[in-house]
């Protein structure tokens, strides 16, 4: 069974996302010593550190705080993934462990973290959907092998993409800014007949480097395995500056300028 | 700027609970393993039961919640040894939080 990862890459005006998928590529390489396919809106992007480059064109038609978001058509990982076993991650995930790993023998066809912690900020309540839906699972990471389960989630998550507005209406959140976390989160449910079973989440917490906190690395090799975060405490109309130090663990950088400032 | 000085400029103070919090994620998810068809966490609780029971084979739910016909012996003898490794590494861990200001 061929083990592999898959990372989507399309450089905005202000960020260069492909840049970001080199400095994770080489990390899961290190950590995960998988090989990467890299999807692009780039034609002539060519790079040895990855498996296989693919172009595909970008989506254009989606907007957060009104600029263009490059984020549609992750359904698409099904069938441009060479591999039998796949992980999907986002390029601002920083894999700092061999954790991942485990997913491959414990996933069945699908999977993905519903349940977070937020570094230093550990009262932080989980997101839904609305207030009266479901808990909102978290496109970020996803393991998936090609059976047909698989097959059915990711051509949900298109049929979900294709008419946002509509399960907008029917789970009553806000469609603005389309979001692979609400698709995903709403074709596991509907593929599971309205149910979620265990086996669809990966048994841990995904890791979030949130609002006022911000992450540094302790030095500058690209491997780095320790990292400082630094999190804004405000008591009594003040700022009480705290950190903790660690390794080994992966996380995921919600605060875009933050994650590049750890760019080598 | 190394993280040292930055640590020192901002006069950031070392958090204690949230290091343990870091550790926790860190360490927890170690102890989960998929093994005999079916997925586990090394529990105390877990690892008392086998050891408990005389059977050999013995029929339990696993993390997914399905159940499943295990050797009891060889669960029992998984979960122990990674229960133990886990929870040395990361006690050393611990030790170490403790005198960091």
């Amino acid at each position: 069974m061929k083990k592999g990862v898959i990372l989507f890459a399309y450089n905005t005006e202000d960020y260069d996302y492909v840049k970001m998928a080199e400095y994770a590529v080489k990390r899961i390489h290190y950590f995960l010593d998988l090989p990467v396919t890299l999807v692009t809106g780039n034609r002539q992007y060519q790079n040895n550190l990855f498996d296989k480059v693919i172009y595909e064109e970008a989506n254009t038609n989606n907007k957060k705080d009104r600029k263009v978001w490059f984020n549609k058509d992750r359904y698409k990982a099904f069938d441009l993934s060479p591999y039998d076993n796949t992980l999907i991650l986002d390029v601002d995930y920083v894999v700092n462990s061999q954790k991942l790993n485990k997913l491959f023998q414990i996933m069945d066809d699908i999977c993905v973290h519903n349940t977070t912690e937020f570094l230093m900020q550990p009262n932080l309540p989980y997101e839904y959907l609305s207030a009266y839906s479901y808990k909102t699972a978290w496109a970020t990471v996803i393991g998936f092998k090609k059976t047909n389960k698989a097959k059915q989630v990711f051509d949900c998550m298109k049929m979900i993409q294709e008419n946002y507005n509509h399960y907008s209406n029917v789970y009553n959140f806000v469609a603005g800014t389309f979001r692979n976390d609400y698709a995903i989160s709403i074709a596991l449910h509907i593929v599971n007949g309205h149910l979620l079973p265990k086996s669809d989440i990966i048994p841990w917490n995904l890791i979030h480097v949130g609002k006022n906190t911000s992450v540094y690395k302790t030095n500058d090799n690209v491997l780095c395995e320790e990292f400082v975060v630094i999190f804004d405490n405000w008591k009594k109309n003040k700022i009480k500056k705290e950190y903790i130090q660690f390794k080994n663990l992966d996380f995921h950088v919600i605060n875009k300028d933050n994650f590049v400032e750890l760019l080598p | 700027m190394d993280t040292k000085t930055l640590i020192q400029e901002a006069k950031a103070r070392f958090s204690h609970n949230a290091a343990k919090a870091a550790l926790y994620e860190k360490y927890s998810s170690k102890l989960i393993v998929a093994e005999q068809n079916g997925l586990w966490k090394a529990t105390i609780t877990l690892i008392s039961f086998l050891a408990t029971i005389s059977d050999e084979e013995v029929v339990i739910i696993d993390e997914f919640n399905n159940l499943v016909k295990v050797n009891r012996q060889k669960l029992h003898k998984t979960l122990l040894e990674i229960y133990t490794n886990v929870m040395n590494e990361w006690y050393d861990e611990f030790k170490e939080l403790e005198n960091k200001r």
